[in-house]
């Protein structure tokens, strides 16, 4: 260790105590990355520069003291809590950064059955806070495939989506206030009411920094009533994405509400459906839920658009129930995943993006088909819509291939990355989103500019504004 | 030279790790092959409803499937040909794997066209696969995982190999091809691993093989194989009346307890991993660790 | 009816069968059991310490070529035939799987392995044994027999029971039977001689490692802390399968089953497979990051934190508390 790393170490054990700054090399080295190099992580090849450090903040107070300390010294920190993060936010580009772990800080700190709110921690797990708030009838309404892993303040800092997002929102409709340490270690709060008018919504400035303008320690959500007893599940196939997309819209623009609204093409159907779906069909998921009399009203009226299409063919609805039981990603699939990884050398990617009505299909069949063209050795490609708004959806992109003839250092650049190009370009050519909720993270950095075109203006200034020394994760949103 | 021919015998199974811990129940019916049990099971009763959830190869046989491809390439090395063909019984849910076998380079790929319930019928199901050998007549090495499925009693590799009066070892680890009539193998017994060359042809009940999963193949490769033809054959085609073979299965499954595992699950508490550790010691590990 | 437990004296297990046979009897088989015992040995085998192992009083002997499992088959199959034979009862395992399956072929009877338990009726057995991957417990009816059973792998567990005073009832000499199957065909024999489910079966400390323990750097990690706390160590199938311990290490389904005193897990989920592995321990302590896994329900304490962290704190402690 060099007196540099030694002198960081040191500085943080003064201000969290010697138990909180962990050392151990192989910590070190699984810090340095997210799932974005998992393919590195599962042949045990670390290339990303290793942390000095992972600091376990226990307080809002032991955080500022860290950025307070890291500003002080141009340290460069990477925040996290649950790691589940999928496009490199997590990695630690600079030498001897330090990463920033608040998954102790994991106290619910009040549920309020009355107003409707619930305040906990940033290292509250999504699945604690949802088991806590069902205790009272309640849920969060967010419901994210990380649920099981991934905490409050990571899923706000990347403006996460869950699977319900057509009814409740995403991360951003449901955080009410929070609180947040800048690099100065100046502790902001954001108080909790219904709406205002007081000048720029500021909480946008907080949601989604993904760590590059400050520490999100603390938030409020929203919370609305649990009635699962009036879900209904509704599932059909369908010839043609361009048809369902049109479903997809139909439902959309009519005024209704279904918490889930999903299309898989039927590459990535197969993957779910093959067990009840024919070859080469894809396939629509609705989920009605809410007050019975609104559950019903909204599952009628999905039927009656569906009937309009007459090559949707409605299956059995005990599949799509069984489906999204099964649908969260805990411990036990991610391990079962290393094993296939590791065995095969065939490895899943996705890339997420959006567009309006008008060019969502374009999107999708262009990139689908350059990717297949294009790169070699993929094994599956594919992608589903999985969140819909009156103007357009998401479009969801999964692939895999096998890694061949490259080290797992190098499966990044050859597969992956040329991947993301390809998704970017047709995205950005036809106006849409090139991210629509992993992040950016450092992945998706090369298309940042053209993303935001002018408006650019507004993202450096924020960064200058909040992060003037760029020790707030580097090389994240924005390029390094 | 002769090639060696090998055939891998595959199921295709309900992923149980789909299920809920609520699902696990004696059900509607069910099985495979939707509901009710076809001759043979006695019905609800008898069967976990796993028709919901999404159909995996067996891992065995999984295995086993890996095995055969990486046997030939490392015969090709040498001067051994090796020929690859695959074999599943079931309903349509199996051709979809068939296919990807044959992107893989499995020259034949078979299906045995029915709808029975089967997941509780070993003798049936090696009935099925012994007349298939017999009548094709083109296999020197049958490989299968040494058990599969709901049942899994390990009894369908010695089944067939009663049948065809063959050899047969399970639990097999390792396969080298020697020459076109001789395969080296290793294998777990009751006293260890038992390394031996075997005369074709033999029976290989594949086990815990550190080879665990089959390899993906890309799209150019599926593309090659489009058109490809899966054959398919009917139980009568094989001279075997599958309900009726059903229904005079020895030994039937009358019905199904559920299992409790539950410990108290005490949460230790403490700040550090030091401190959660000394804890445990200290209030239950200490006593038992003097006492061992 | 005559029954007959089934003991392979020719090879190296001869003294578990017994003891596994000895505790289905006692308790797996409500008491109608079999009353006699088949021993088969060689020439070379100590006849006397086989008698002095069967688990019933009555024991007959019989002299075999020994070989591969199917060789003693067709002497079974003959007492069926010509005794009318109608329960066999083989310990669990590997040669008793093939046995009780060549035997019920051969002699148009119904077989059933992995027999937690029988009840034996007039024209029926009934037996239960582990269905849908341990999830359940399925209970079969057999009709056709003779009915070949072989029995569960944790019969194994069984307490070693109090000595009888053993009758050998008849020895006969089949050593010029022949197999079914051509011993020929078997070339170049080598036995790597372990006790499949040895040390770790005998294990009374165990650590077992999951995939939670994350990488084979993790892995081995957690085998360092349990030599250094004077445990067995054993791993689930996803670690084994990712190459990251050696498959012998492997504890549940077709793995080792343990019964340690007691048993600390790193990174294990808790999924039936591995649990039938670990049931029997006497106290199961589980280090796992996931409180939703389904260990920290069928484990006695849990400590939610990095397994392999705390698995070397508890080695220092361990270690420390001995000297």
């Amino acid at each position: 260790m060099s007196l540099r790393r030694a002198t960081i170490v040191e500085g943080l054990q003064h201000i969290l105590g010697a138990d909180s700054v962990v050392t151990d090399e192989r910590i070190l080295k699984e810090s340095s990355i997210d799932r974005f190099r998992m393919f590195e992580d599962i042949h045990g090849v670390y290339t990303q520069p290793i942390p000095a450090a992972v600091a376990m903040a226990r307080s809002t107070e032991q955080v500022a003291g860290v950025l307070r300390f890291a500003n002080e010294h141009g340290i460069n920190v990477v925040a996290r809590t649950g790691r589940t993060a999928t496009e490199g936010g997590l990695e630690t580009a600079v030498p001897d950064s330090v990463v920033l772990d608040g998954s102790g800080m994991n106290q619910i700190l009040a549920i309020d059955a009355y107003n409707m709110q619930a305040t906990c921690q940033c290292g509250v797990p999504l699945q604690v806070l949802e088991d806590r708030v069902r205790e009272h009838g309640l849920t969060t309404g967010h419901s994210p495939q990380s649920k099981p892993l991934a905490h409050m303040g990571g899923l706000t800092a990347t403006r996460s989506i869950g699977q319900l997002s057509t009814l409740y929102g995403g991360i951003e409709d449901m955080i009410v206030g929070l609180e947040a340490v800048f690099p100065d270690g100046t502790v902001t709060r954001i108080k909790n009411v219904p709406r205002r008018a007081v000048g720029p919504d500021i909480r946008h400035v907080i949601i989604g920094n993904e760590g590059t303008l400050c520490y999100i320690t603390e938030v409020t959500v929203k919370l609305f009533p649990y009635l699962p007893e009036n879900n209904i599940f509704l599932g059909y196939t369908v010839d043609t994405m361009k048809t369902g997309f049109e479903v997809l819209r139909e439902v959309m623009v009519n005024g209704y509400r279904p918490s889930v609204a999903r299309l898989y093409d039927p590459a990535d159907g197969a993957y779910h459906f093959a067990h009840f779906v024919p070859e080469g069909l894809s396939v629509l998921i609705f989920v009605a839920e809410g007050p019975a009399g609104i559950a019903k009203a909204t599952a009628e009226g999905i039927e009656a658009i569906v009937a309009q299409h007459p090559e949707c063919r409605q299956v059995e609805s005990r599949y799509i129930s069984t489906w999204f039981a099964d649908l969260n990603w805990g411990p036990d699939k991610i391990a079962r995943e290393r094993e296939d990884i590791l065995q095969t050398g065939n490895i899943n990617r996705t890339t997420e993006v959006s567009g309006d009505w008008g060019c969502i299909n374009d999107i999708y069949e262009n990139a689908l088909r350059r990717i297949i063209e294009e790169i070699p050795d993929i094994t599956m490609a594919g992608g589903h819509s999985s969140h819909s708004y009156i103007n357009g959806t998401n479009m969801y992109f999964n692939y895999f291939y096998n890694v061949v003839d490259c080290g797992p250092e190098e499966e990044v650049t050859k597969y992956h990355t040329p991947i993301n190009r390809i998704i970017c370009e047709e995205t950005l050519r036809y106006g849409g989103a090139i991210v629509h909720h992993h992040g950016l993270g450092k992945a998706r950095t090369p298309w940042v500019r053209d993303e935001y075109g002018s408006s650019y203006y507004i993202l450096e200034g924020l960064k200058r504004a909040f992060d003037p020394k760029g020790i707030m994760n580097k090389g994240t949103i924005i390029p390094a | 030279m002769n090639a060696v021919r090998i055939l891998v015998c595959f199921k295709v199974t309900p992923d149980y790790e789909a299920l809920r811990e609520a699902d696990w129940v004696a059900g509607e019916g069910g099985g495979a092959h939707g509901s009710g049990a076809a001759g043979g099971g006695t019905g609800a009763a008898s069967r976990v409803e796993t028709r919901y959830v999404p159909r995996i190869l067996d891992c065995f046989d999984e295995s086993a499937l890996e095995m055969a491809l990486r046997m030939r390439e490392a015969a090709a090395g040498g001067t051994v040909p090796v020929e690859l063909g695959a074999i599943s019984i079931g309903g349509k849910e199996v051709e979809r794997h068939l296919k990807t076998l044959q992107a893989l380079g499995y020259e034949r790929v078979t299906r045995v066209d029915t709808d029975a319930d089967l997941d509780f019928a070993p003798t049936v199901t090696a009935s099925i696969i012994a007349r298939y050998v017999e009548n094709t007549n083109n296999t020197d090495l049958l490989m299968l995982g040494w058990r599969s499925g709901p049942h899994d009693g390990g009894t369908v590799p010695f089944l067939v190999a009663e049948e065809l009066g063959w050899p047969c070892l399970t639990q097999v680890t390792e396969v080298v091809v020697l020459s076109s009539d001789r395969v080296r193998v290793a294998h777990v017994v009751d006293d260890g691993v038992l390394r031996v060359t075997v005369r074709l042809p033999c029976v290989l009940g594949v086990g815990n093989a550190v080879v665990a999963r089959l390899r993906v193949p890309t799209l150019t490769d599926r593309l090659a194989q489009r058109g490809a033809p899966v054959e398919r054959v009917q139980g009568g085609d094989l001279g075997i009346d599958v309900a009726a073979e059903l229904a005079r299965e020895a030994s039937v499954l009358a019905d199904l307890e559920v299992i409790r595992r539950d410990r108290p699950g005490v949460i230790v508490g403490g700040e550090s991993p030091r401190e959660k550790a000394q804890t445990l010691f200290d209030s239950c590990l200490k006593s038992m660790i003097e006492k061992l | 009816m005559r029954s007959l437990a089934v003991v392979d004296g020719t090879v190296g297990t001869a003294a578990r069968q017994a003891r596994a046979l000895g505790g289905f009897l006692r308790e797996g088989s409500s008491g109608h059991g079999a009353a006699e015992t088949l021993v088969l040995y060689r020439d070379e085998c100590d006849v006397g310490r086989l008698v002095e192992q069967a688990p019933t009083r009555g024991v007959r002997l019989v002299k075999t070529a020994g070989g591969r499992p199917d060789a003693i088959v067709g002497i079974l199959a003959a007492l069926a035939r010509d005794e009318g034979c109608r329960l066999f009862i083989f310990a669990g395992g590997y040669s008793g799987t093939e046995s009780a399956t060549r035997l019920a072929h051969r002699t148009g009877g119904a077989v059933v392995t992995d027999a937690l338990s029988i009840e034996v009726g007039s024209d029926r057995l009934l037996c239960r044994r582990h269905v849908y991957s341990k999830h359940m417990v399925g209970r079969f009816e057999l009709s056709a027999s003779p009915w070949c059973v072989s029995i569960d792998v944790s019969w194994g567990d069984a307490q070693t029971a109090a000595a009888l005073e053993h009758v050998v009832l008849s020895a006969t000499d089949e050593t010029g039977t022949a197999a079914e199957v051509d011993e020929t065909r078997f070339e170049d024999l080598e036995l790597t001689q372990s006790t499949p489910t040895g040390d770790l079966a005998q294990s009374r400390f165990l650590v077992v490692a999951g995939a939670g323990a994350g990488s084979r750097e993790g892995v081995e990690r957690v085998a360092a802390a349990a030599r250094r706390m004077g445990a067995d160590f054993g791993v689930s199938r996803p670690v084994a399968m990712s190459a990251w311990a050696p498959v012998d290490r492997l504890v549940g389904v077709s793995g080792t089953r343990t019964a340690p005193e007691l048993c600390v897990v790193v990174g294990v989920s808790g999924a039936p497979a591995l649990y039938w592995g670990i049931e029997k321990a006497g106290f199961i302590a589980a280090i796992d990051l996931d409180e939703r896994a389904p260990i920290a329900k069928s484990a006695d304490a849990v400590i939610l934190d990095d397994g392999v962290m705390v698995i070397e704190e508890l080695a220092k402690i361990i270690a420390s508390s001995r000297e």
